[in-house]
C-alpha cells in the first residue's frame, strides 16, 4: 500500500466513521436511557448512573411479547409475501411490455400514491366491516396481494434499468414473458427486489394506524400496537426507562433483519459484474 | 401481469376514492349520512389563511428540504455501494435512523437542541448564541429539515439498490476513455440511477405533502409550553391540518382539501413526467 492509499483509506473511514455515529445516535440514546433507573431517566443525564436491567424484564411482564411477536410476524411475512407475488409482475407490464394506454394506466397508479391515506380509510374500513373481516389479520395482509402504487412504481425504475436486449435475447430463444421475468428479469433486479421487500416487511412492523383500527381481541393485537399502549401508560409516570426499553425490543429484530437482507446488495453487484 | 392490481384497484382505491370525491361536496361525519351542500367546502377552504400558510410550509420543506435529503442520500449510497470490508455494519448504522420509533428519536432532539443542551454549549464553544429552534419560526424550519435529512435510511436504501445494478463495464470502459473519479460520476452513475432519482423525487414530494409526524412532534414541543411561546401555526403543513380535519370528525371538509393537494400533486407530477425525458435516461425509450 503507498502512503497515498493509505490516506485515501484512513480518510475515507473517518468520513464514514463520523457520519455513522451521527445517524446512530438516537438509537444509542434510546439504548442508554432504557438501563436508566427510574429516577434518573426523570433528569437530563446522558450516562446512566448504573445499569437497570429489570427495566426490561418490567417491559416482559407488562405486555404479553411473546403474543405479539408471534401476530406481528404473521402479518409482516403474509404481507411481504403478497407485495412481491403481485409487484414484481405488474412492474414487469410496466417497464419491458407494450400495450395500448400504459402510460395512461401508468399515470392512474401513481395518482392512486397522491391522496392521503385517511380519505381512502373510511370507505376502506366500510368494505372490510362489511366483509367481516373486522378483529382479523385479514385487512392487514390481503390488500398486499392486490399490489401497492409505491412498490409498483420502485419495481418498475429498477427495472428499467435493466438492458432491454438481454431480454430480447430471452425471447428470441422462445421464451415467453412469464418465463423472461422469473428467469432474466427477476434475478437480475434483487436487489430492487429486495429493497420492496424491506419497505414492506418495516412498514408491516410499524403500522400502527392500521393495527390498531382492525383489530382489538388482545390476543390479535401486533407489537406496534403493544409498544404505543404501553408508552401512553409509561409516559403518564413518566416512565421514559421503560419507553425505551420496549422501543429496543422493538427495533432489535428490525436491525437484524436489515443487516442480513443488505448482503444482497453485495451479491447483486458480483452478478452483474461478471455479466458485464 | 395486471390483473392483481385491476382486482386491488377497484375494490380497494377506486371505490374509496370515488366516495371521497363524493363527500367533497356533503357535510359528512363518522357514521352519519353525507348532506350534499355543493361547493361550500371548496369556498370555506379557500378563504381559509390555515391553507395558505401550511402550502407555504409544504412549499418550503420541499423545494428546499428533500434535495439536500436526495442529495446526502446519494451521496451516502454512493460511499458505501462498492463491496468493501466494515461496509454491512456502515449501512446498518446509517439506515438506523429509519427504524428507530418516533418516541425515541423525538426525545433525542429535544435533549439535543433544547436551550442549555448540547448544542447551544456546542455553539457557546464558537461565542456564538445557539438560535432557539422549538420557539423561533425562522429557526423551527431549518431544525424541521435537518432532523429529515438525518432520517434518510428508505432513500439511501434505494439508490443502493440502483447503484449495485450498474454494470461494471460502463466504468471500466470510462476509464479507458481516461474519465476521473467525477466524470464517471456524473457520465455514468448519475444517468444510470436517474429513473431511481425520478422515483426518489415523485415520491418525495408526495412524502412531504403527506407526513406530519416530525412537523408534528417539533409542533408539539412548541404547544406544550416547554419551549418559548411561538403561536403553534408557525410550522403548520398541509398532512398536520388535514390529519386535524379528520380528528374533528370533518370528513366532507377533509375530503374537499385531500382533492385540492390531489390536484396540485397531479398537475406537478405531469410537469415532472413530460420534462422527464431531458434528464432521464431508461434502457428502453419512448413512454413515460
Amino acid at each position: 500500500m503507498t502512503l497515498r492509499r493509505i490516506g485515501t483509506f484512513v480518510g475515507q473511514h473517518a468520513v464514514l466513521v463520523a457520519l455513522a455515529i451521527m445517524f446512530s445516535l438516537p438509537f444509542f440514546f434510546m439504548l442508554l436511557q432504557s438501563v436508566m433507573p427510574l429516577d434518573q431517566a426523570k433528569t437530563t443525564d446522558l450516562w446512566p448512573r448504573y445499569f437497570e436491567w429489570g427495566n426490561y424484564s418490567e417491559v416482559f411482564r407488562r405486555i404479553p411479547l411473546a403474543i405479539y411477536v408471534r401476530n406481528t410476524l404473521m402479518v409482516c411475512v403474509i404481507a411481504v409475501i403478497g407485495t412481491v407475488v403481485s409487484c414484481v409482475p405488474v412492474a414487469y407490464a410496466f417497464s419491458h411490455m407494450r400495450w395500448k394506454g400504459r402510460g395512461v394506466v401508468f399515470i392512474l397508479i401513481l395518482s392512486t400514491m397522491m391522496l392521503p391515506f385517511q380519505v381512502l380509510f373510511v370507505s376502506q374500513y366500510q368494505i372490510f366491516s362489511s366483509l367481516g373481516w373486522l378483529n382479523t389479520i385479514l385487512p392487514l395482509t390481503i390488500p398486499a396481494f392486490f399490489a401497492d402504487a409505491f412498490s409498483i412504481f420502485l419495481l418498475r425504475q429498477f427495472f428499467l434499468t435493466l438492458p432491454e436486449e438481454t431480454l430480447d435475447a430471452a425471447r428470441v430463444d422462445g421464451a415467453g414473458e412469464w418465463k423472461v421475468l422469473w428467469r432474466v428479469v427477476a434475478p437480475m433486479a434483487k436487489p430492487g427486489i429486495m429493497a420492496v421487500a424491506i419497505f414492506q416487511f418495516l412498514f408491516s412492523w410499524s403500522d400502527f394506524f392500521g393495527a390498531n383500527i382492525y383489530l382489538s381481541d388482545e390476543n390479535n393485537l401486533t407489537l406496534a400496537v403493544g409498544l404505543v399502549r404501553l408508552n401512553t401508560a409509561a409516559a403518564r409516570l413518566g416512565e421514559s426507562n421503560l419507553t425505551m426499553a420496549a422501543a429496543v425490543i422493538f427495533v432489535i429484530p428490525l436491525i437484524i433483519i436489515f443487516f442480513f437482507a443488505q448482503r444482497i446488495f453485495i451479491e447483486g453487484v458480483t452478478l452483474t459484474g461478471s455479466k458485464g | 401481469m395486471l390483473s392483481p392490481w385491476l382486482v386491488g384497484f377497484v375494490i380497494f382505491t377506486a371505490y374509496p376514492i370515488i366516495n371521497s370525491f363524493y363527500w367533497s361536496f356533503t357535510v359528512k361525519r363518522y357514521g352519519a349520512a353525507a348532506r350534499w351542500v355543493g361547493l361550500e367546502n371548496y369556498q370555506l377552504l379557500f378563504g381559509n389563511d390555515d391553507l395558505l400558510k401550511a402550502l407555504r410550509n409544504t412549499a418550503y420543506l420541499a423545494l428546499i428540504g428533500l434535495p439536500i435529503r436526495i442529495g446526502v442520500a446519494m451521496l451516502c449510497a454512493a460511499l458505501l455501494a462498492r463491496p468493501r470490508r466494515g461496509n454491512g455494519i456502515y449501512r446498518l448504522l446509517f439506515y438506523v435512523p429509519a427504524v428507530v420509533p418516533a418516541v425515541a428519536s423525538g426525545a433525542l432532539f429535544f435533549f439535543l437542541l433544547r436551550e442549555g443542551g448540547p448544542v447551544s454549549s456546542l455553539f457557546g464553544l464558537f461565542g456564538a448564541e445557539a438560535p432557539l429552534w422549538f420557539g423561533d419560526p425562522s429557526w423551527a424550519k431549518p431544525a424541521l429539515i435537518m432532523v429529515g435529512t438525518w432520517a434518510i435510511g428508505d432513500l439511501m436504501l434505494i439508490f443502493l439498490a440502483g447503484l449495485v445494478d450498474i454494470p461494471r463495464s460502463l466504468y471500466e470502459a470510462a476509464e479507458l476513455d481516461g474519465a476521473g473519479r467525477w466524470a464517471k460520476f456524473r457520465h455514468v452513475t448519475l444517468p444510470m440511477i436517474s429513473p431511481v432519482t425520478f422515483f426518489a423525487l415523485l415520491t418525495g414530494m408526495i412524502g412531504v405533502l403527506q407526513s406530519f409526524d416530525q412537523a408534528f412532534v417539533f409542533s408539539q414541543g412548541v404547544r406544550s409550553g416547554r419551549l418559548t411561546g411561538e403561536p403553534d401555526g408557525s410550522l403548520l403543513t398541509y398532512a398536520m391540518l388535514q390529519l386535524r380535519q379528520f380528528q374533528d370528525g370533518r370528513i366532507g371538509f377533509a375530503s374537499a382539501m385531500a382533492w385540492i393537494m390531489f390536484l396540485i400533486t397531479l398537475v406537478i407530477t405531469i410537469v415532472m413526467i413530460t420534462t422527464r425525458r431531458r434528464w432521464v435516461h431508461t434502457a428502453n425509450e419512448g413512454f413515460i
